[in-house]
């Protein structure tokens, strides 16, 4: 597992310990998706390897508590500190998410329906990709450009609308399907997909923190 | 009456205006968005509050405490021990009384109704003279007037303030970093205007000072005696501010503590500003607290912000019952001394 170095973290600013974390739960998180990915390949193996690093990943604990030490120290700037550390927390909880989604993934090796949803799965996983990259790169704008940061929030809310339409489609095929609801597989698929949506959801609801943070610090002629 | 009980009364009111400046330096906020943005130890900004406010109160006040000691009565008018005694009871008993009730009233309005109220009173019952002419309708009228525009002026100036630096300064920054770094730098000018708006709240403290002046005027005190008690009230709104005050600044900076130093800088300034005006060029006692109140909606209109104004309308009310309940207490107060034969 990745270890810091912690005199390397201490000379860290509080933004950048944030930048830190920022890669580290993006990374875990494009391990989940890829994970999945591996899923509908059926190449177990690599799937399981994947949630693992999501769920054994620690990494982050260290920058967590260097960063917490750093801010209750600081005396400087304590009009930030309340949404800093919300920026922190809702960093955590995306993590906390991820975790939860590989945890409940790794109960069943599911075998899916037909081809046409592991097309339109990767569809979907492919957006989460992209609105995680988003919010990682929106983060690490916060502390230079908060313009640049809000929009690139709002192609991540354009994105998750766009994702929104397809999750249905694909819970509607879920549900039309000639299959026992009391199945694993089932249950598995649904959960998968509420879980894709619950991580998407809250990826979409940083990122309006986000716009918010802009319209409260900048100041506008 | 003897001799005896008049230098007992004397005494009294020397201790009530040395008591009335504690209380000056007890309820003085300040130095509140000064402790909220952290940029000094909490205990230097009260001795630094402390040592500002006494000195306006010990070098700058002679011209406002002159006024509501002197200028401001008519021709052949001069206080009497017991006049003075029943304007400090009668604001005192006011601004508890406010306090109780967590309404938020002016000492110097108080202090300016109590003072129209015995001298009606004096002037009906004991000195046989129109009431009209025992003002100076001109320096009453200042006063009055000042009360009106100081604040306009507060959200004027800030809102004037507060568009020019955004214009310059604030709009330019994009990213959280450039935000926070500028604001440690308003963090520091906020501390030398703090420390600006310190000494004019002292000179502009009238209450006190305007009943030493009151006493000298009318030969109680010697102009030795004077200047001694000035330093002393000076001593003691320190250490109201530092005792007392410490707590009051407290709990408002812990409610400050999201607000931007950029924000507290310019309405310190700005109240400053109209603080140091009405002493310097009008040597008008103003409600400091009422010019804080207009700068913050100043703040508010520049940055398109919601203003209360329910909540300013209940204000408005107090504001404006203040100066007749305060010269209602003063005179039935002075009327019961006259009935004793007190004058």
């Amino acid at each position: 597992m990745l270890e810091f170095d912690e005199d390397i973290l201490k000379k860290k600013s509080i933004d950048e310990l944030t930048h830190l974390f920022m890669d580290s739960i993006n990374e875990q998180n494009l391990k989940l998706i890829e994970g999945i990915k591996y899923l509908i390949e059926e190449d177990f193996d690599n799937f399981q390897n994947n949630l693992n690093y999501v769920i054994q990943s620690n990494a982050e604990v260290q920058i967590k508590r260097r960063f917490e030490k750093k801010i209750f120290k600081s005396k400087k700037a304590s009009f930030t500190k309340a949404d800093r550390l919300k920026l922190f927390s809702e960093i955590n909880a995306i993590k906390s998410k991820g975790e939860f989604l590989a945890n409940k993934m790794l109960l069943y090796k599911v075998i899916f329906p037909d081809q046409e949803f592991k097309v339109r799965l990767e569809v979907i996983l492919n957006s989460l990709k992209n609105i995680s990259n988003n919010i990682s790169d929106a983060v690490k704008l916060i502390g230079t450009d908060l313009i640049r940061a809000h929009d690139i929030c709002e192609d991540i809310k354009e994105e998750r609308r766009e994702m929104r339409n397809s999750e249905w489609l694909l819970l509607t095929r879920l549900w039309n399907y000639d299959m026992d609801y009391l199945s694993r597989t089932f249950a598995y698929l649904k959960d998968l997909l509420e879980g894709i949506m619950m991580l998407a959801d809250h990826i979409k609801n940083f990122s309006e923190y986000i716009q918010f943070l802009s319209t409260k610090y900048l100041i506008f002629k | 009456m003897s001799t005896e009980y008049g230098a007992i009364i004397i005494f009294v009111l020397m201790i009530l205006a040395i008591g009335l400046s504690f209380s000056i330096g007890a309820n003085d906020e300040t130095v509140a968005p000064l402790a909220a943005a952290g940029t000094i130890k909490f205990k230097l900004i009260l001795i630094l509050g402390g040592v500002a406010i006494a000195f306006g109160m010990i070098f700058l006040s002679e011209g406002v405490a002159s006024l509501v000691g002197e200028k401001i009565l008519g021709p052949g008018i001069k206080y009497t021990i017991f006049m003075l005694l029943s304007v400090l009871i009668s604001s005192i008993l006011w601004l508890v009384i406010g306090s109780f009730y967590g309404i938020p009233l002016s000492s110097t309005h108080s202090l300016i109704g109590s003072i129209f109220g015995v001298v009606i009173v004096y002037a009906l019952f004991v000195g046989n003279v129109d009431p009209v002419t025992a003002f100076n309708q001109e320096k009453l009228m200042g006063v009055v007037i000042s009360w009106f525009i100081s604040p306009l002026a507060g959200l004027v100036v800030t809102y004037v303030l507060y568009k020019i630096i955004a214009k310059l300064f604030l709009s330019k920054l994009k990213g959280l970093n450039q935000i926070e770094k500028s604001e440690s730098r308003f963090a520091w000018s906020l501390l030398l205007a703090v420390f600006f708006a310190e000494i004019w709240v002292g000179a502009n403290s009238a209450e006190a000072l305007g009943i030493l002046y009151a006493m000298h005027s009318n030969g109680e005190i010697s102009l030795g005696m004077y200047y001694l008690l000035v330093v002393i009230c000076g001593i003691f709104a320190f250490l109201g501010l530092y005792i007392a005050g410490r707590y009051v600044v407290r709990n408002l900076a812990s409610q400050l503590t999201d607000a931007r130093p950029s924000d507290g800088f310019i309405i310190q300034l700005s109240s400053a500003l109209i603080l140091m005006v009405s002493t310097v060029i009008f040597s008008v006692p103003i409600s400091h607290s009422h010019v804080i109140v207009f700068c913050i909606i100043g703040m508010n209109l520049a940055q398109k912000k919601e203003v209360d104004y329910r909540g300013l309308g209940k204000m408005f009310v107090f504001w404006v019952l203040t100066f007749p309940i305060a010269a209602l207490f003063a005179g039935f107060l002075y009327f019961g001394f006259i009935s004793f034969g007190l004058y």
